[in-house]
């Protein structure tokens, strides 16, 4: 159907629409005519990504006539099959666009990913992990290792990556939408290197759709998106966790594993530096003769020396000369040995040891006399140097690379870091395994420049809630705040509140393990198909499992259903996921112990009969004993007012949601959620929900006991096993185009978005 | 000729013998008379025995149990083989000669027509030891537990036939099984000496080989759901690293022993569902795996992923319907519905999609009807003719002959039946000898012909003279005699056309 809102034609290419997708279309044209940044919650199952990219295109289109409005837009969600479902549903738009107005749009829209999705080559595509796979591409693609080849003509180069660069570039990719199997199927079509293709393609490609990493972290943003256009929208979607990411990013940990590896990088430096002396002496001079002359020109980086890239954000990098002191290879050399030393010295502590960049700095400067201006300069020097050795397989220098890293960050940043030294975990106090972490406290450090740098930027996700957390957290001031609900005819969603306990004093309790199991056996007789429970951590799972064995609950659950369980491995889980998925779909029905925060928790969905009911046993907050997260609460508390609690149980709330959310994902879907633990019903803990579970939460389901639930569930189930009809949902949460039109139901809409 | 089990003389005795007994009950007796390697050939002769015996004896109860599962199935057939084989007319091996047969060639998933069933995820469950009050346990097995147990783990029935019952009693055998480590589920450490440490090597590698052999569905594949992950040393490790083997506890180590157990408990149980009939061995799912699911299957990955991605981002009630029409089900009282399942009586349906046709045509064809008045009969026309047509009128006279099941009683055409399907049988084999052409075909036809005749004085006759007795009419036997007479005919032609190329 074609949609006017607000005076911009949008095609949406279904026949019908939901009311709430109406309203965020509008919000999000607001925030777009604003030219500013949104925050805006809907739950899953709505059409969120196919609303956002009709209504971006549509925008796109007229800016066409308008230049210089929107150009471009960059998707950046958080796993692969949703990279690949976004750019599935663009295809759907285009082929929509295509049919409507009879003439083929030169759009075109791509999916970048890492190497080992795109990669072509056989020998290195062939390899198993994303880390093995840069490697050997950067092996056979590097600069220098090209320019041997003129020299010496066996030196084995990458052929889809020569034939790109000696063609790819002057042909632009045709128009249409690039997914990542159509970006190799084309790769492979003409010969070149998908993933430089796609690189390179984002440049001028109207949509690009990747992940977080190629904005926020700096290390790649700086090499893959440092020259895509200002006037872009960029949209973070499922960006619940987009915080995590940000200091991620930031953050390093060293063990005496990393310095020992460190050394032996240090010692392989120092012989190559003294071989390549005694024979090709004049290539170190001419690297000495480019440092005087500033970073500028050592800067021009290639695009296939990724390892080689700062850690810091583009606008902290000094743009002056490399100190004197570090820039013969030699000096440079004798410098990170010092460094290295000071770093194991810091390691041997035997208590723990916290302390905040500037004081690392000035301790550092009184013990080994090392300046802060070399440490922030220590990055790029380390990368011109392995450039100018040709070192040929990168990978084996991660460690130098990681504790150069290390330098730069900590000598560049006074502030929303902190040094933490443990000498031992805390679990096991007798062995020694020192930890130097130095962790980011302050996400908005590095999504910063993606705020300041783009047009727009649209943070979207089913669980969002509550909405101002973010703003202050990411220190960015939205346009718009918007939280959509799930309009339904009938509510598709039971929730139940368990009133079972498990804070953590009480939660080894035998009492307490063997309600979850009568739950869970319960449960499993009346739900048809697929049950999944989540449990607040791993170790708390496995002490469960294991006294559920004990106490033969498990073997009772397993008259009704299989059994699968997440384990550490994911290997392994992926395994039993698809089991799980074969017991569902062949209708023995199966049950599926996973854990919150875990990936299962994070990146599957259990649509319809894969997921009939979610139980969540227990709050999930996160490990509060670790020092890293004690500091970040002080921080969170000093920088933006946020106390301990609140976002502790913000973070525990957005959890939880995540884990029920998984099971309804449309509004042809149905399940019940199970909140195990009456501590949810407290006002606290339910305010932070979202409100579109909010809505299912009345007196009837709270503190209900097990038998209870039961009955509930059963009247529920049955009710729902009845036909689902599209005559019921129209009109209400199901709109044709005429219906959207009535004046009556666009005064519906306006309310639908709940502003804050 | 099938070889049920055989027997060696011990090995003290002068004489060096084995004895092979077969399953009709006969035995032979081989004496080893040479002198210098008697005895290393009888041990040799034993080994393979001892190797071949085992497959041999699923092949053969596998055909008793085919026999005994065709006549358990058939009624009909039962019959016959009770008419025919019980009261001697033909033999067990004429009576089977040409069923098997067809049973070897018709596709075996129309023999197999009986459901496979699958197994419960809680079987070892439902073992439940018991306390014999002297501190033993005790063990209920079925016939159907231990079935459940093999095809759930082919490891432990190559184990069985392996070693029951040349090493170890079936009783030893699942006494062992009750007590290894392999049955209970904390297996850590698992001795050597027990024979099922080797159950759970295997099975241990057979989950690997599952894992390495990845998922098929790119949606649930965590492996590459990250597209690019920290690399090490980057990032915030909120969870503590993992801990190596080393400082694991005991407990710890046997708690994740279970889980791994119950996911590989569940993925066998639901194998054991799928697999159709034979049991694949590790060789076989191994080969697939590779061939299957290697990097380089690119090619073969895609179609699967699209589809998924595709059923992914479909929003079906946003799309207008187009299926058939359905006519909603409208309830009355829905909780009767929702509540039990009522018997219902197989029926012929007709789609929705046809009674709203069939109602739109007839409306149609109402709408258009208009009586044509001139052209009807008088009603005395129309009376006179009704009544001709009823029971009894003129018209009806021919048909009032009585059906044959208004006249004869139940039993009496139950044994009629029996005797045609009989004799049908008989008369099968009569015919299928013809043309006559080779002396096996000859030889069948004279011993059918006798069979024929014994048939017609050991059954029919006797039959005959019963429906005499009851004062029915006796033209009920009339067909059958009439085809024996047939056959008769044909046989005697047969002959004299045989002495006449003789003389």
């Amino acid at each position: 159907m074609k949609l006017n809102i607000e005076g911009l034609l949008v095609y949406f290419p279904y026949d019908y629409i939901y009311p709430e997708q109406y309203s965020y279309m509008l919000e999000l044209k607001r925030t777009l005519d604003a030219k500013g940044h949104g925050v805006l919650e809907m739950p899953s199952g709505t059409g969120k990504t196919i609303s956002l990219l009709s209504l971006i295109v549509a925008y796109q289109r007229v800016s066409s006539a308008f230049p210089l409005d929107v150009t471009k837009l960059i998707y950046c969600s958080r796993t692969v099959p949703e990279i690949e479902k976004v750019v599935e549903e663009l295809r759907k738009l285009m082929e929509f666009y295509a049919k409507e107005t009879g003439e083929r749009n030169n759009f075109l829209a791509l999916a970048l990913s890492s190497r080992k999705n795109l990669c072509i080559h056989p020998e290195v595509s062939s390899l198993r992990f994303g880390k093995e796979v840069d490697g050997k591409c950067h092996s056979l693609t590097a600069s220098y290792i090209r320019a041997q080849r003129h020299v010496n003509p066996n030196q084995p180069v990458c052929r889809f990556y020569e034939e790109f660069d000696a063609v790819g570039r002057q042909v632009p990719l045709p128009a249409g939408i690039y997914n990542l199997d159509d970006l190799k199927d084309f790769g492979r079509r003409k010969g070149w290197c998908p993933y430089y293709l796609a690189r390179y393609a984002i440049l001028h490609a109207n949509i690009v759709v990747y992940s977080y990493h190629y904005l926020l972290d700096p290390k790649i943003a700086d090499l893959v998106s440092k020259e895509l256009a200002k006037k872009s929208v960029v949209v973070f979607d499922e960006a619940h966790n987009i915080d995590n990411v940000c200091i991620d990013s930031m953050s390093v940990n060293i063990t005496r594993r990393t310095l020992d590896r460190c050394q032996n990088n240090v010692d392989t430096l120092q012989n190559t530096i003294q071989k390549i002396k005694e024979t090709d002496a004049a290539k170190l001079r001419e690297e000495y003769r480019r440092l005087v002359e500033g970073l500028k020109e050592a800067n021009v980086a290639r695009e296939t020396d990724i390892y080689l890239s700062n850690p810091v954000l583009p606008d902290e990098i000094l743009k002056e000369a490399v100190p004197g002191t570090i820039r013969t290879a030699e000096h440079f050399v004798g410098f990170l040995r010092r460094f290295l030393e000071y770093l194991k010295s810091r390691l041997r502590v035997h208590h723990v040891v916290q302390e905040s960049a500037p004081q690392f700095l000035k301790d550092i400067f009184d013990k080994v006399c090392i300046d802060r201006k070399p440490l922030r300069f220590c990055a790029e020097r380390l990368q011109s140097l392995l450039r100018t050795l040709e070192i040929a397989d990168i990978a084996d220098f991660s460690a130098v690379t990681l504790i150069s890293n290390f330098a730069t960050l900590v000598s560049t940043y006074s502030q929303g870091f902190t040094i933490i030294i443990e000498p031992f975990e805390d679990r096991t106090p007798t062995i020694a395994n020192p930890v130097l972490h130095f962790s980011c406290m302050d996400p908005s450090i590095a999504i910063k420049p993606v705020f300041q740098r783009f047009q727009s930027v649209i943070i979207t996700s089913g669980t969002l809630s509550p909405l101002d957390i973010y703003p202050r957290i990411l220190d960015f001031r939205p346009v718009t705040m918007a939280s959509f609900t799930m309009t339904l005819n009938t509510f598709n969603v039971c929730l139940c509140l368990v009133a079972l306990s498990s804070k953590f004093e009480t939660r080894e309790d035998f009492a307490v393990i063997r309600n979850y199991g009568n739950l869970l056996l319960e449960m499993s007789a009346v739900v048809p198909d697929g049950i999944v429970a989540f449990f607040t951590s791993y170790v708390y799972m496995e002490n469960i499992v294991a006294s559920w064995y004990e106490q033969g609950i498990l073997e009772n659950i397993q008259r009704n259903k299989l059994i699968f369980i997440e384990t550490q491995d994911a290997a392994e889980t992926s395994m039993a996921l698809e089991k799980y998925q074969e017991a569902c779909e062949n209708g023995r029905g199966a049950i599926l112990l996973s854990v919150a925060r875990g990936k299962v928790s994070e990146g599957i969905d259990f649509v319809h009969h894969f997921g009939r009911a979610v139980i969540m046993f227990g709050v999930p907050y996160v490990y509060t004993q670790s020092r890293i997260l004690k500091a970040r609460l002080e921080y969170l508390r000093d920088q933006f007012q946020i106390r301990e609690n609140d976002f502790l149980t913000f973070d525990a709330m957005r959890h939880a949601a995540q884990c029920v959310g998984r099971a309804i994902r449309g509004k042809t879907d149905y399940g019940l959620m199970i909140f195990a633990d009456k501590r949810y019903a407290r006002a606290d803990k339910r305010g932070k929900l979202p409100r579109w579970i909010q809505e299912h939460i009345n007196d009837g389901s709270l503190n209900l006991t097990v038998d209870e639930t039961v009955q509930l569930s059963k009247h529920f189930l049955r009710q729902m096993a009845q036909p689902f009809r599209q005559e019921d949902q129209l009109g209400l949460s199901l709109l044709t185009l005429e219906q959207l039109e009535s004046e009556e139901m666009l005064q519906k809409i306006t309310q639908i978005a709940h502003q804050t | 000729m099938l070889l049920l089990y055989f027997k060696i003389s011990p090995d003290g005795k002068a004489k060096i013998q084995l004895q092979l007994v077969l399953h009709t009950g006969e035995s032979t007796t081989f004496h080893f008379a040479n002198e210098s390697s008697a005895l290393k050939d009888r041990d040799a002769t034993k080994e393979l025995l001892q190797q071949l015996l085992p497959k041999f004896k699923k092949k053969a109860n596998k055909e008793l149990e085919e026999k005994n599962r065709m006549l358990q199935e058939d009624p009909v057939l039962f019959q016959l083989y009770k008419d025919l084989v019980v009261s001697q007319v033909i033999s067990a091996e004429e009576f089977w000669a040409n069923r098997l047969g067809g049973i070897n060639n018709t596709d075996p998933a129309v023999v197999n027509n009986k459901q496979e069933v699958g197994i419960s995820g809680a079987f070892l469950a439902d073992i439940r030891p018991q306390t014999d009050g002297c501190n033993g346990l005790r063990y209920n097995l079925t016939a159907d537990i231990i079935e459940s147990i093999f095809r759930t783990y082919p490891a432990v029935k190559q184990k069985y036939s392996e070693n029951v019952p040349h090493n170890l009693t079936e009783k030893e055998f699942w006494t062992r099984f009750f007590q290894s480590h392999y049955f209970h589920r904390d297996r850590i450490n698992t001795g050597t000496q027990d024979i099922f440490s080797e159950c759970a090597k295997q099975d241990e590698k057979g989950l690997k080989s599952l894992v390495i052999q990845g998922v098929k569905n790119p949606l649930v594949d965590l492996l590459s759901l990250e597209d690019k992950t920290l690399d090490e040393g980057y990032g915030i490790c909120t969870t503590l690293p993992s801990t190596s083997n080393a400082n694991k506890t005991v407990k710890e180590s046997s708690n994740s022993a279970i889980i791994k157990r119950f996911n590989h408990h569940s993925a066998m149980v639901l194998a054991a569902g799928s697999r159709k009939g034979e049991a694949p061995t590790d060789q076989a799912s191994e080969t697939s795996s590779t061939d299957g699911n290697s990097r380089d299957s690119d090619f073969f990955q895609p179609p699967v992923k699209k589809v998924k991605l595709q059923e992914a981002i479909e929003y079906e009630d946003l799309q207008r319907e187009n299926r058939p029409k359905t006519v909603a089900l409208n309830l009355k009282k829905s909780d009767r519905y929702a509540h039990g399942p009522v018997p219902l009586q197989s029926q012929h349906y007709t789609t929705s999609q046809d009674i709203i046709n069939s109602v739109n045509y007839i409306r149609h064809e109402m709408m258009n009807y208009k009586p044509n008045l001139t052209e009807v009969l008088s009603s005395t026309a129309a009376s006179s003719a009704i009544a001709a047509l009823s029971p009894g009128g003129v018209l009806m006279q021919a048909g009032a002959q009585q059906a044959i099941n208004q006249m004869v009683p139940t039993e009496v055409q139950g044994e009629l039946k029996h005797l045609y399907v009989a004799a049908g049988e008989l008369l099968r084999h009569f015919w299928s000898c013809f043309p006559v052409n080779t002396p096996f075909l000859e030889e069948k036809v004279m011993k059918m012909k006798s069979n024929l005749e014994r048939f017609q004085v050991t059954k029919l006759c006797p039959f005959q003279e019963k429906i005499q007795r009851q004062y029915l009419s006796t033209n009920l036997t009339g067909h059958l005699e009439e085809m024996l007479q047939t056959a008769y005919s044909k046989f005697h032609i047969w002959q004299t056309r045989r002495m006449m190329r003789k003389t």
